[in-house]
């Protein structure tokens, strides 16, 4: 009885190109609008999962390692499996419905999440977000 | 045999329970419907029939432990589950979305 889809909350994507990956809910549209008659929200999530980055590397090294792509997507809730995990990192501004519209403010948005994500790797924590899931 | 004898009557009265949702309460029947109202927070209470696929079973499971509803294993198969909602098909799950007139709500969570 009490909502789960929430922006912050982890889910794994079920279906599409990018099945098997973790994202993060950004926006919920519970109702769905006008074109999307059903339940979907936006989420943000990792096309590319940053490497295991170990302690004898180099600098050069554990920042190339540490590199995320990220993709931006309308998803419906049925093609989402949620997780007791969220991820607090604030992407309201940075991604937005319309930020879909046109490649390049797709091309933008996705670069904007992927430094903040990036930055949430390197502190070390939300470790599971950025593990990959072995199925 | 006393814990067979206690099953046997709790069975009876969840059937009863079902019986009274049924004709005066609101549910959906089945997997789709069932993720569907937990979703939504509409779902209350989630009936499981006991031969359902261990993987569904957790999924929903899952999903009810993030939405705070209790799960009730029913003790019968779909068979059995689809004859104590009165239809004359097999129901693997179902969730009660109001009860009516019911106590299963109240009475099930300290049962399970």
């Amino acid at each position: 009885m009490v909502k789960f889809l929430k922006p912050n909350k982890a889910v794994i994507v079920l279906q599409g190109r990018y099945a098997g990956r973790k994202a993060v809910i950004v926006r919920s549209f519970d109702e769905g609008t006008r074109d999307r008659p059903y339940g979907h929200c936006l989420v943000a999530g990792t096309k590319k999962y940053p490497s295991k980055v170990i302690r004898k590397d180099s600098a050069k090294k554990t920042a190339k390692k540490s590199r995320v792509k990220c993709f931006v997507k309308l998803v419906n809730y049925q093609h989402l499996m949620p997780t007791r995990y969220t991820l607090d990192v604030d992407l309201k501004d940075v991604v937005t419905a319309d930020a879909l519209q046109t490649k390049d403010k797709k091309v933008a948005a996705c670069k904007a999440t992927k430094e903040r994500f990036q930055e949430r790797f390197k502190t070390g924590k939300n470790r599971w977000f950025f593990t990959k899931l072995r199925f | 045999m006393v814990a067979a004898k206690k099953t046997k009557k709790t069975h009876e009265s969840i059937n009863n329970r079902l019986a009274l949702v049924m004709k005066s309460g609101k549910y959906t029947l089945g997997y789709k419907t069932v993720l569907k109202s937990l979703r939504s927070s509409k779902g209350k209470l989630i009936i499981i029939a006991n031969n359902c696929p261990p993987l569904r079973k957790s999924e929903i499971e899952y999903y009810a432990m993030l939405c705070k509803v209790g799960v009730h294993h029913y003790n019968g198969n779909n068979v059995d589950l689809g004859t104590a909602c009165g239809k004359y098909f097999r129901v693997c799950c179902l969730s009660i979305i109001d009860p009516g007139d019911s106590d299963i709500i109240k009475s099930m969570p300290s049962d399970h």
